[in-house]
């Protein structure tokens, strides 16, 4: 038994020990370097709540905050309703099933940043010509460059790329529904629409939760595809709360107060997805 | 904490035994230096540098670092009191905040000093501030902020090299009338807006604002009015879709004939002519200011040589500085990296800098208005927002209130 138990021990510790010299400890000296006056060399003095309560007084973190949660509300509910429609079409008896499948999932594997600048170069070259040829205004410049519809090109490229995964998600969930389920509620004479609503959906509901909760914290996240795509503008339209501690923490100096900035949004986002686990998981079929 | 002590005790410890090898090695006379570069631009220049230094003393190895994020490195490295014994980086915020920290040599007292330009001693002092009279670093290379245009254009046009504000505007009117874009701006790329706030504001704006505007003497609501409104004028003649083309696109576009005037850095000109090798390209200064003898070419540090202060080989290290102010040495680094020399002397013969040879010659020159705003402002996204919404009041007291928050935190 004793033995068992080392070997279960040395399974666990080289990872445990990884984790916390990579991510807790770094994250420990975050929280710490946040309560002083940091620039990320030099010397520092503690200055208390100070870098806390600056936070809560600056227009552009609050902006920041507002565009972040704009974006990630958005474009969790889109992804999830874009995921669930593949999903149920790709789980159906299809041609091609497994080639449309890889397709689908082919996002995921290209790189963010890649997939930024490809869509970035459409929105600059190619939208605007179709705009111009078919009269339509908003459509004939960059929207990029328009401060009112730059967030949109971001949610489509956000929401075309992580779908893939959530679809996946999504599939895995589907196959677990045995057809005999189905083939009772034909039986009973069940219409499609309430096929999906009675029993789909219901049975599929862990999954829901799970895709809600991690496609609302990777959006909460997001950074890679705004540096690609607008780069925090134009303005500041577009500036994630990520890409926000990054520019000010690194490029401008400001580690200590972007490192309150960041423990302020790490509580953010501990907060919501407990609340979203609650609220979903208490709808779910026991 | 103990942890980190632990690990600083290891790479201490390690760096003593390499140094110590260093030590060895150094029993028949020679010495190693290590020369840390912030621009990967100029890897093979500095290459050919070296070997022919390294020719001329055979017992002085250099050894040239240029990393990734360069700046960012050697932040760090300070840290770990591990500085280069030579460093060759850019005259920013950066440099001013390690000179303060005191870890450069102080060049007061030597003679290198009376071979480059004063102007851009000071430049870099002012960088420094006030607090701090010495001399720690020695402008090298030097860039310049200008309106480039169209030479094929300008003479079709008939236009005439604009030297006040009022002959800039009738220039860009001319070219409007005649169908051309007169301005092609790239503002989707919000630094590139700062290319034009800062040739706009370096004639019309005093060169001490940023120190006032620290002591609560000075604003932008109040001083940069005049600066505000003509962007705006500018931005009149821009093209249909200024804040839809970045940077890479607008060099293309304007290599390919599209826009007469086109307002960047000297960095921008070997990608225009990358894009269109045929191009005939010329400069002017920027000429914001209604008086013609007020305006002169904004120019700052792009490269700064630098000795580290608690290097073991600084009379080797001063070897190296004197052989890179040289004069033949210095003609031979702007020729391959089309930049302008801090050495006394020394000019960029390359024709499509003819119209500012003036300007350097006579040293007329002003600093980036911005290189002295503090870094964590975000000022070209403040830019770009404004030159969008075109709100020159609201602007320019957003642009107060978030040099006031940098400077409280």
């Amino acid at each position: 038994m004793v033995k068992k138990k080392h070997a279960f021990l040395l399974m666990v510790i080289p990872a445990f020990v990884l984790f916390f010299t990579f991510h807790t400890y770094p994250a420990l000296q975050g929280i710490f370097y946040s309560f002083t006056d940091y620039k990320g060399y030099g010397n520092w003095d503690f200055v208390g709540f100070k870098n806390y309560f600056n936070v809560f007084q600056d227009g552009r973190a609050l902006s920041a905050y507002g565009f972040t949660f704009q974006f990630a509300i958005v474009a969790t509910i889109l992804v999830n309703i874009i995921s669930v429609l593949i999903a149920i079409g790709l789980n159906s008896n299809i041609k091609l099933r497994k080639t449309l499948r890889a397709t689908y999932f082919l996002p995921y594997i290209l790189s963010v940043l890649i997939v930024g600048y490809i869509f970035k170069f459409m929105f600059t070259h190619l939208l605007p010509q179709i705009g111009q040829a078919l009269n339509i205004e908003f459509l004939s410049t960059n929207i990029l460059g328009n401060p009112d519809l730059a967030w949109l090109g971001i949610v489509l490229v956000a929401v075309w790329q992580s779908a893939a995964f959530n679809t996946l998600l999504y599939l895995a969930g589907l196959s677990t529904i045995d057809d005999q389920v189905y083939e009772a509620a034909s039986i009973d004479g069940a219409k499609p629409w309430a096929r999906f609503w009675k029993i789909t959906f219901p049975l599929i509901a862990p999954f829901f939760t799970i895709n809600m909760v991690v496609a609302m914290k990777n959006f909460l996240m997001a950074f890679d595809q705004i540096v690609a795509l607008t780069g925090g503008g134009p303005g500041q339209a577009t500036e994630s709360i990520s890409l926000l501690i990054y520019r000010g923490g690194f490029q401008g100096g400001e580690f200590a107060y972007q490192s309150a900035n960041a423990v302020i949004y790490f509580i953010v986002i501990v907060a919501i997805s407990i609340i979203q686990l609650r609220v979903l998981e208490r709808r779910e079929v026991k | 904490m103990k942890f980190s002590k632990g690990l600083a005790a290891i790479t201490l410890g390690t760096s003593l035994l390499l140094a110590g090898c260093g030590g060895d090695g150094g029993a028949d006379g020679e010495v190693t230096l290590e020369l840390f570069s912030n621009k990967s631009e100029s890897v093979d220049t500095y290459k050919g540098l070296i070997a022919e230094f390294e020719e001329q003393n055979p017992d002085i190895n250099i050894k040239l670092e240029a990393p990734p994020e360069a700046e960012t490195v050697l932040k760090t490295r300070l840290t770990k009191n591990d500085l280069p014994d030579i460093m060759s980086i850019g005259g920013n915020a950066t440099y001013g905040e390690l000179a303060r920290e005191g870890v450069f040599h102080d060049f007061s007292d030597d003679e290198v000093l009376t071979n480059v330009q004063s102007s851009y001693v000071d430049m870099l002092g002012q960088l420094v501030g006030p607090e701090h009279d010495g001399v720690y670093g020695l402008p090298y290379a030097t860039n310049a902020n200008h309106v480039i245009y169209n030479k094929e254009k300008v003479e079709e046009l008939g236009i005439e090299i604009p030297t006040n504000w009022d002959e800039f505007v009738t220039a860009l009117e001319a070219a409007k009338e005649a169908g051309e874009i007169p301005i092609y701006f790239t503002l989707q790329e919000a630094w590139t807006g700062m290319s034009v706030w800062n040739g706009v504001a370096g004639n019309l704006v005093a060169d001490d604002f940023a120190e006032r505007k620290n002591n609560g003497e000075a604003s932008f609501v109040e001083e940069y009015d005049e600066v505000a409104d003509k962007m705006l004028t500018l931005l009149d003649y821009g093209h249909s879709d200024n804040f839809g083309v970045g940077y890479g696109d607008g060099n293309n576009a304007f290599a390919t004939g599209n826009g007469v005037f086109y307002i960047q850095g000297n960095w921008a000109i070997p990608e225009i002519v990358k894009a269109n090798p045929d191009i005939e390209l010329g400069t002017f200064a920027l000429p914001s200011n209604d008086n013609a003898e007020e305006n002169d070419l904004v120019s700052g540090v792009d490269v700064a040589l630098a000795v580290s202060d608690s290097t073991d080989h600084k009379e080797e290290a001063m070897k190296f500085i004197e052989f890179m102010i040289s004069q033949e040495t210095a003609q031979t680094y702007i020729e391959e990296q089309k930049a302008f020399s801090g050495v006394e002397g020394v000019f960029q013969e390359d024709p499509v800098f003819e119209g500012i040879r003036v300007n350097f010659e006579e040293g007329r020159l002003t600093s980036f208005p911005d290189h002295y705003y503090p870094a964590g402002m975000g000022t070209e996204n403040l830019v770009q927002d404004f030159l969008i919404e075109k709100n020159k009041d609201a602007a320019l007291q957003t642009l107060d209130s978030e040099w006031d928050k940098v400077q409280n935190r």
